[in-house]
């Protein structure tokens, strides 16, 4: 069959497949994937039949555009990402439970490590912390000072969400990406993050503040610093796929990481909006410090539960 | 099949039975669409500062917010969307799957989540560096989600057809070859007329006229291979 007859028997039919990609509405007829088969059909056709390349690449152009109607993604929905976080992030906290547990502890070993050395020697706090931070770190906690009163203002609290949110998620998901660098930008925040709150924290109790301190960071405490390790862990886990893809050439090996922590990167968006909020709202307020405590220890039990069952059985 | 053409293409199967072909897209197009979606979220987070200033300390959090969402959500948003965010959209191009499919919502989000691996450690230099390395120019991030950036309009030609009778040429010509004729006479549209003559004084020995009675002629026997309208 010469090329025009060809194009002549079947251009009504590539016309009204078209349409039907085009029409906005949702629901197809019925014999929709039939009609593109046959478009498939068709363009094995012209190819086998040798016809003309702009007629191949017509014919190319109305398969790729059956393909992304029949085959269209779900567009953005934040309960997409509710629903993906609920479906499978205790799955994919037992699949990396062993970059979990890694980051978790070199996290927090390294955390006990400065803790411990600026607590045996104050001083030593010099050494990682120049004088203006220290000032400030300690302005913020001072009991006399305005940060957990009735004296900071709503607008205050507004200001500090917008930073904790842009700061803390970016630094996060900036984790997570460097990870991908043969693990090294995720480490390097994740331990230099470590050493730098235990020091601090072990500052404040030297100068007596740990009451206003301690009670300010433990509930979104647990959120934040829980959140962080995952990230790490997520970025970790896709440096060491490419470090060492096992049976896999890389390409795959980190295709099927990716695929794998992202759960692990959206569950941790989640825990620091949370953080977020609580660190802008809660965390200020100027209650007895009591109420902080508990609300903490609820916080951190129930995170600690979770984060050991999902590891240890991949459900709650 | 082994395609080795001046363009892109890469061919692959689908479950159909046919395979499609694709043009991925270099790093110059990519960079231009990158640009444009900067100028657009760098305009949307200036005006957001100046309105939300009114508000004073609680305006400065709420654009802290809004750079947050713009800075990270902006592609996301737009890609998740259908494939394409404005910048995209001007160059026709559009993120799909490695096997031509949509991209899903997860494989967007992962790769512009990677998007600071591949900035690292300036201007983008690690990804360009990867783009550079493959056939398809695919950034880290597009590795790790499994997607490819492909130019979305390719060129569409003209097609020949012509109720005129033409008459058979004479001359034997391979398959390939018709092929080409064919392909000269739909591209013709795209050419300047001394360009098209040009071309054709190429055959002027083989087709024994030159000049514009030579172009006329390759465009009759182009007509005739992809046969006449009765």
């Amino acid at each position: 069959m010469k090329q025009n007859l060809f194009v002549r028997r079947n251009n009504e039919r590539w016309g009204i497949f078209v349409s039907h990609c085009a029409s906005k509405k949702m629901d197809l007829p019925a014999d929709f994937a039939k009609q593109y088969r046959q478009i498939c059909n068709d363009l094995a056709i012209a190819r086998t039949r040798q016809y003309s390349p702009s007629l191949v690449e017509k014919l190319n152009r109305l398969v790729r555009l059956g393909q992304s109607r029949l085959y269209q993604g779900e567009g953005i929905k934040f309960r997409t990402l509710i629903s993906l976080f609920q479906q499978t992030f205790m799955t994919s906290l037992h699949e990396n439970r062993f970059f979990l547990w890694a980051a978790f502890a070199s996290f927090w070993g390294l955390a006990v490590i400065s803790y411990t050395w600026v607590v045996v020697d104050p001083t030593s706090v010099h050494y990682f912390l120049d004088l203006g931070s220290i000032k400030s770190i300690e302005a913020m906690y001072d009991p006399a000072g305005s940060v957990q009163s009735d004296s900071r203002a709503v607008s205050s609290d507004v200001l500090m969400f917008g930073v904790y949110i842009y700061n803390n998620i970016g630094i996060a998901f900036q984790m997570f990406a460097g990870g991908a660098l043969l693990c090294i930008g995720a480490l390097l925040p994740l331990l230099f993050n470590s050493f730098y709150f235990g020091a601090v924290s072990a500052h404040i109790v030297n100068s007596g503040y740990q009451d206003p301190f301690f009670s300010f960071v433990i509930t979104h405490g647990s959120f934040e610093l829980t959140a962080i390790i995952i990230a790490g862990a997520a970025g970790g886990k896709i440096g060491y796929s490419l470090l060492n893809p096992g049976k896999f050439a890389r390409s795959q090996a980190i295709r099927l990481a990716g695929k794998s922590v992202l759960p692990l990167i959206v569950g941790a968006f989640l825990m620091l909006i949370l953080a977020a909020i609580i660190e802008a709202f809660w965390s200020p307020l100027a209650i007895p410090s009591f109420f902080k405590y508990i609300t903490g220890v609820i916080c951190w039990g129930y995170l600690l539960t979770h984060l050991y069952k999902g590891t240890r059985y991949g459900h709650y | 099949m082994n395609y080795q053409g001046l363009d892109n293409q890469s061919f692959y199967k689908l479950p159909e039975g046919v395979s499609i072909s694709l043009i991925s897209a270099g790093i110059t197009v990519r960079s231009c669409a990158y640009l444009y979606d900067f100028i657009i979220r760098s305009v949307i987070v200036v005006l957001f500062a100046f309105a939300l200033k009114i508000f004073g300390e609680s305006g400065t959090g709420m654009s802290l917010i809004v750079y947050f969402c713009v800075s990270w959500g902006y592609y996301i948003f737009f890609e998740a969307k259908d494939g394409r965010t404005p910048g995209k959209k001007k160059y026709n191009l559009r993120v799909v799957q490695d096997n031509g499919l949509p991209a899903n919502l997860q494989s967007i989000i992962i790769r512009n989540l990677l998007r600071p691996a591949d900035s690292f450690p300036f201007a983008y230099a690690l990804g360009i560096v990867t783009m550079a390395c493959g056939k398809e120019f695919k950034r880290i991030g597009d590795w790790c989600a499994g997607t490819m950036v492909i130019h979305e309009n390719n060129i569409a030609y003209e097609e020949v057809s012509s109720e005129n009778h033409v008459s058979n040429p004479n001359i034997i010509l391979s398959t390939e070859e018709q092929k080409v004729v064919i392909a000269f006479a739909e591209r013709s549209s795209k050419l300047s007329p001394a360009r098209q003559v040009e071309l054709a004084n190429i055959l002027s020995d083989k087709l024994q006229v030159a000049d514009d009675a030579a172009n006329e002629k390759l465009k009759q026997m182009a007509q005739f291979y992809v046969g006449q309208e009765i």
